[in-house]
């Protein structure tokens, strides 16, 4: 009868797991975990961790040129949701499974793992490389604390002007080259009907207030992230209400889409974007071609006083935990993946621009964004995600974006945003 | 009310129930190449559902998950429900002391939100070795649907009367072949809902599955799959709705299947 | 089966020697504590350890500072008063009271009429199928649908322009807004696995009763006031009670469509805790949040339970 049925069921379910269970050996566990090496070992499979799990195909892609290059293959494990990730890693130094490869971020963050002695020294291989003329100095300083560097560069990223070439062709606007020729662009294409830019109420809030605040004087958006400057300083102020002001003319779109920006781009929702040089891939995806239906551009600085115009960069660091079974292994790792060799594959499977000068950049767009940003004529600064201690970052983001969605006077915004200031550099004394 | 009416009404409703379903659908088979959001309710041309799954099936390393979730969304539920229904049969069949107090224990398992037990599960299970194994997540999805299934049975039994059990006793029966043989059979309904709630649940969790594995092997599949949904150049959306498409077919599959028992469970009466 | 082919089996079945709920004619010693304790100890084993274990790592560290690196640091009540003195706070206190109240009207409310209307009807189960679908879909596809039904122009947004409506509000963006069409993304997965208990709630009425008052000429609403709602309570007791712990625990949903955005207007305590916990790193911020909710939790429902049961139950 059915208790039969069900017991049977049961019981069946048992045996099925267990022997599905003595077959797999309990899952992963038996892959690095357990193998009785000495720590020494130099090459093998290397336990990976990313909070970019989109990007898990190019990494595996990359397996087969590392492998044949200096005999060691990742075995990624992706997340994708950043802040839980972190929870992940941060936890996981205590355990057995301390990472042997692992993305982070750089800025505060990496200070945090820095001062608890959490991940390895890299400071010979940052040596190297500048001396083969891999990486610039200006990037060994992201990655620097008290005169030694730790991690190695993942990924760069520079956050430019995206644009759809389509409708700048519609409507007879050149790529601009100062900000009054921006203003006049976005004023001219307002009138058109077109939206001139992007803008959501989430996570990416950040990104025209850094352009705005950075392209006015460099050294105010310094003084913002160590502190000296306050969010309610009159510049700041003054800053927001340029902004305050595009809002009014309508010049943003609809904070409340949650439109795919790529899709949005494509189908004319707005005609730019400011967004990072990763975008590209999401594009491509979407159906827009390279060249032919978007083009990008550096945004000229506000201040065209100047001597060189500011450009937003991002970059991620791969780490090594020191107290990894695997550190050795992932130090090795980190010495090929600086190589121009290493950086052409990885580009050649994940399509950005490259940290390392000597690599080969596919997309040429990307190369000449690369060259373009390297000469004297720009300056490179630290993402506001980067630059920002977390607890003012998260405060600031929720406010930007609750300023988008119904823009107003700005001081409620800045005061918010400042009172979480003020808690933080307190507590550094 | 006229059974026609009902019926009527409820068809209608039943209709406009379905229509994000139908909007799942119909942008889950559009091709990401010519996507545009601006005409949500109106099908592409093409068909490209399968390529879509396809594409996600790819991206992510599905297959493995596979299997280890159909493990976890078996055994667990079953497992659960049948310590929930011994739960519950100990504090209202056999009147255990204090029985209501028990009873808040074990459900107050399910008060706190998840979030709270993650991290320290995660250390405890990496130390004693069960991180990233089969076991360990089977274990804590078991532990998870315990509180739920008590929880219902305990209530369900509570409309069985008690002199079945004394009947039974007058007959010679022991406590387990009670449970077994008449108190289990009489709440086969329940305890297939049960199941398939949990199932259900089990077969849709991330938290758990991103906390506790790593390998695609172990990883249950929702956590492998939200893996394509990073703002760092994830999937297009028309492949992620494809993926919760594929994602979903089995648990619908479940539902349609387990309406027949329920006819036949439920028309057999009750006791 | 044997046991019940018996005459005194047979009787018990029928309910004829005494209805569920009066306390016995038996002596009120317990007998079977030994055997009951054996019935009951996996269940308790598995949920104290797994379940209650980490709830006291995490109580602990509500009393700590804590970044998750390093070591705890005692601060006493700290983070406590710091988490009340906190506005947002209070907004997201009101945001999933308001989640409670509406889980309560809708998904049950619904749930319980739709039980009502395919109940006896015949075909009722491919009738409620429609309902239930929504639960089996998956996490990713619900979030992801409704982003997509509520977002600015999205698919509602075009619907309504079909019909003339040129100015939608901003469904996702404006509070309290926001929070309600978010209950209604969240009851369209609920209503159906709450027509689907109180569907077993109602098949298991005895039919004695029901006939007799059906012979006795009630109907419509007199049955359902004198009959049904009353035999249905134990299962109404089940319903609300996870409906309220449920509710006062959504986190899900809300991460998926508005992030608890924008500012901080549709954030519930659930989010507040990820918030504090998983993108700050302030563990002991974060948890304090959490044992509040926890607490407040579990005191509503043992209040509620209590109620509902103590009048029909010796304990």
């Amino acid at each position: 009868m059915k208790s039969r049925n069900i017991a049977a069921a049961g019981i069946a379910a048992f045996t099925t797991a267990a022997l599905l269970l003595t077959g797999c050996s309990g899952g992963g566990g038996g892959n690095s975990g357990d193998n009785g090496d000495k720590a020494a070992a130099t090459t093998g499979t290397l336990d990976f961790y990313t909070d970019k799990a989109a990007w898990e195909p190019d990494f595996d892609e990359l397996n087969a040129t590392s492998k044949d290059a200096v005999d060691i293959s990742l075995n990624t494990t992706g997340y994708s949701d950043a802040a839980q990730y972190d929870a992940f890693i941060k936890q996981s130094f205590r355990t057995q499974k301390s990472p042997g490869l692992f993305t982070w971020h750089t800025g505060d963050s990496l200070k945090q793992l820095v001062d608890e002695n959490l991940v390895a020294e890299t400071t010979d291989l940052w040596s190297k490389a500048i001396d083969e003329g891999w990486a610039t100095e200006d990037l060994r300083d992201e990655y620097t604390f008290d005169g030694k560097q730790y991690c190695v560069p993942m990924n760069i990223a520079y956050w430019v002007m995206y644009y759809n070439k389509n409708i700048f062709q519609e409507q007879g606007i050149d790529v601009p080259t100062t900000w009054k020729e921006l203003d006049a662009a976005a004023a001219k294409l307002k009138d058109a009907g077109v939206t001139p830019y992007y803008q959501t109420s989430i996570l990416f809030t950040f990104q025209w207030f850094q352009q705005l605040v950075a392209g006015t004087d460099p050294e105010l958006y310094k003084g913002l992230s160590t502190g000296e400057v306050k969010y309610t300083d009159p510049e700041i102020v003054d800053i927001m209400n340029i902004w305050l002001d595009e809002q009014k003319k309508g010049w943003f779109s609809d904070a409340g889409s949650t439109t795919d920006p790529a899709v949005g781009l494509k189908q004319g929702d707005f005609a730019m974007i400011n967004f990072g040089s990763f975008f590209n891939g999401s594009l491509d995806g979407a159906g827009m071609v390279s060249g032919e239906d978007y083009g990008m551009f550096v945004i000229p600085a506000v201040n065209a006083d100047l001597d060189t115009t500011p450009v937003a960069v991002e970059s991620g660091p791969l780490c090594v935990a020191e107290n990894s079974k695997q550190k050795d292994l992932g130090l090795a790792y980190s010495e090929w993946w600086m190589s121009p060799d290493a950086q052409t594959a990885w580009n050649a499977a994940r399509g950005d621009v490259a940290f390392n000068p000597k690599a080969t950049v596919k997309d040429p767009m990307l190369a000449e964004l690369g060259k373009t940003v390297a000469d004297d004529k720009h300056t490179l600064f630290t993402r506001y995600f980067e630059a920002t201690p977390t607890p003012i970052l998260t405060v600031a983001l929720e406010q930007f974006g609750a300023f988008n969605a119904n823009p107003g006077d700005p001081m409620p915004f800045l005061e918010a945003i400042q009172a979480e200031a003020d808690k933080y550099w307190a507590e550094q004394k | 009310m006229s059974r026609i009416l009902r019926t009527t009404a409820l068809v209608i409703l039943g209709v406009f129930w379905l229509l994000p379903v139908y909007l799942l659908l119909v942008n889950a088979s559009k091709s990401p190449l010519t996507y545009t959001s601006k005409e949500a309710w109106i099908p592409s041309g093409e068909f490209a559902l399968f390529s879509n799954m396809g594409e996600a099936l790819q991206l992510s390393g599905l297959s493995d998950s596979i299997v280890a979730t159909l493990i976890y969304a078996f055994v667990s539920p079953i497992v659960a429900v049948l310590i929930g229904a011994a739960a519950g049969f100990a504090i209202v069949a056999l009147r255990l002391k204090r029985g209501f107090l028990w009873f808040v224990v074990i459900f107050g398992g399910t008060v706190f939100p998840l979030q709270m037990v993650l991290l320290p599960l995660f250390d405890a299970y990496s130390r004693v070795g069960l991180y990233d194994t089969h076991v360990g997540m089977i274990i804590v999805y078991t532990a998870i649907s315990i509180p739920f299934s008590a929880f219902v049975m305990r209530n369900f039994f509570t409309g069985v009367a008690h002199s079945v059990f004394e009947a039974a006793v007058l007959d010679g029966a022991t406590t387990w072949r009670i449970f077994t043989r008449v108190y289990l059979p009489i709440a086969s309904s329940a305890l297939v809902a049960i199941f398939i709630l949990q199932a259900t649940f089990i077969w849709n969790d991330l938290l758990l599955g991103l906390t506790l594995t790593q390998s695609d092997n172990v990883r249950p599949i929702v956590t492998t799959l939200a893996g394509m949904q990073s703002t760092y150049g994830g999937a297009q959306i028309s492949t992620v709705l494809a993926a919760a498409v594929l994602v979903s077919l089995p648990t619908v599959l479940l539902f349609l299947f387990t309406q027949k028992f329920f006819a036949r469970g439920l028309a057999l009466g009750q006791y | 089966m044997a046991v019940l082919q018996t005459p005194a089996g047979e009787r018990a079945a029928r309910g004829l020697d005494q209805t569920p709920g009066r306390p016995g004619r038996r002596s009120r010693k317990t007998p079977y504590q030994g055997s009951a304790r054996g019935f009951i100890a996996p269940g308790v084993f598995l949920v104290a350890v797994l379940l209650y274990l980490p709830l006291l790592w995490t109580t602990f560290l509500s009393f700590t500072e804590y970044n998750g690196l390093g070591d705890p640091a005692w601060v006493g009540f700290d983070n406590y008063v710091e988490m009340f003195g906190d506005p947002a706070f209070v907004g997201a206190l009101m945001n999933t009271l308001l989640w409670v109240a509406g889980t309560l009207v809708i998904p049950v409310g619904v749930g319980l009429a739709l039980a009502l209307l395919t109940w006896n009807l015949p075909g009722g189960i491919w009738l409620r199928l429609p309902f239930l679908i929504p639960y089996a879909i998956s996490g990713i596809g619900v979030g992801v649908i409704w982003s997509f039904i509520l977002s600015a122009n999205g698919a509602l947004d075009q619907a309504l322009a079909v019909f003339g409506v040129t100015d939608p509000p901003r469904w996702l963006v404006d509070a309290p807004l926001n929070t309600v069409v978010m209950i209604f993304a969240s009851s369209w997965q609920g209503v159906g696995v709450n027509a689907l208990l109180f569907t077993i709630g109602l098949q298991s009425i005895p039919k004695e009763p029901l006939e007799a008052a059906r012979v006795d000429g009630a109907t419509g609403i007199r049955l359902f006031g004198s009959i049904l709602w009353p035999m249905l309570r134990p299962l109404t007791a089940v319903v609300v009670g996870l409906s309220i712990v449920a509710s006062l625990k959504t986190f899900d949903i809300v991460l998926s469509m508005t992030k608890g955005g924008p500012g901080r207007a549709s954030e519930t305590l659930a989010l507040t805790m990820y918030r504090e916990t998983f993108v700050n790193s302030d563990y002991g911020l974060g948890s304090a949040i959490a044992v509040f909710l926890s607490v407040v939790t579990l005191i509503a429902s043992v209040l509620y339970l209590r109620q509902q049961l103590s009048q029909k139950h010796e304990m």
